[in-house]
């Protein structure tokens, strides 16, 4: 007793962080869920790779001569992610992109929304009709981020085919 | 760390792999280095002020350089063939709204009612493309867009031509 509080009965973070962190159900909870997102999120942008590139053209943030390999290459990067996130082969590897496209997501949002540009997000869909309000895609995708960094640190070592 | 990197990169690699080969034998697949305007606003939908409801819908000068990368996708250009003759969006087919009886029967016999077709004329002030675009319609095709931006918007905007 007492390894979780500090004096003055405040709750130790570290503590609470160790447990998290160890805590294999939650892990595997966590990773089947952004994994599936990420898998969802692919799917449309695969099957349509040219309303893809157009989005990607339309961030204004790719050179032109680059848009169509980045929208042929990220969607699968986002699958691939996404299938070895959930069965656990080079998980830490997979995390690790994962968060960097997440990041890349926030970054290249926050831009356009610094700019004043209303851009189709083409996140889930390569449709028009997707919400295309930028602060709460970017909560969105900020809440996604915790997600993939709790992977990033988690420890839990079970439930994966291949560490 | 940097084994994730290396796991992070072995990713990447598949997807390359796997992106790469399916966009070379997908029907719906693009080029890898494709053509994208490189003028600002070329998202904003020109209209003729007499579209109606039931029209078929308008396409951006960016919508139009998306589905010009596609193989399902026929650019047919409305105007006369004196203007065709001159420069054209390349790969077009000249299907002059104004002497429609005498071109219906040739040109739109091989036409597949699966492909899209993207109808065009000058861009200033022309309505072929909208005539063309109901016509086409009414006869049953049902993936019929309007670029009204047309060839001015296109030659501007520096995509691919034939002369």
């Amino acid at each position: 007793m007492g390894a979780g509080k500090i004096a003055g009965g405040k709750i130790d973070h570290m503590s609470l962080w160790n447990k998290l962190a160890g805590s294999d159900y939650l892990a595997l909870s966590v990773r089947i869920f952004v994994g599936a997102i990420f898998i969802y999120a692919s799917i449309d942008k695969i099957s349509n790779p040219a309303q893809f590139a157009r989005i990607v053209y339309n961030y204004h943030l790719v050179p032109t001569e680059l848009i169509n390999l980045f929208a042929l290459l990220l969607p699968w990067i986002e699958l691939m992610a996404g299938i070895f996130i959930i069965i656990g082969i080079y998980k830490d590897g997979a995390v690790l992109l994962a968060s960097l496209m997440v990041l890349s997501f926030i970054i290249a949002l926050s831009i356009n929304l610094l700019r004043g540009i209303n851009i189709e997000c083409g996140c889930f869909s390569v449709s028009s009709k997707a919400t295309s309000n930028i602060i709460s895609l970017l909560i969105r995708d900020v809440g996604l981020l915790v997600l993939t960094i709790y992977l990033y640190f988690s420890k839990s070592k079970r439930f994966s085919l291949l560490e | 760390m940097i084994l994730r990197i290396k796991q992070a990169l072995f990713i990447t690699l598949i997807s390359i792999a796997l992106s790469f080969s399916l966009n070379s034998f997908s029907g719906d697949r693009i080029p890898f280095i494709g053509n994208w305007p490189s003028i600002s606003g070329s998202d904003s939908i020109l209209r003729p002020p007499s579209a109606g409801k039931g029209d078929p819908p308008f396409i951006s000068l960016d919508e139009a350089a998306a589905k010009f990368q596609s193989k399902n996708v026929v650019f047919i250009d409305s105007r006369d063939p004196a203007d065709y003759d001159i420069g054209r969006i390349k790969g077009a087919i000249n299907l002059p709204f104004d002497l429609l009886e005498e071109f219906w029967p040739k040109v739109v016999g091989g036409f597949d009612k699966e492909k899209e077709y993207v109808i065009y004329c000058s861009g200033d002030e022309c309505e072929l493309s909208l005539f063309l675009g109901r016509e086409m319609k009414s006869q049953g095709y049902p993936k019929i867009f309007i670029f009204f931006g047309g060839w001015r918007e296109w030659e501007r905007a520096k995509l691919p031509v034939e002369r």
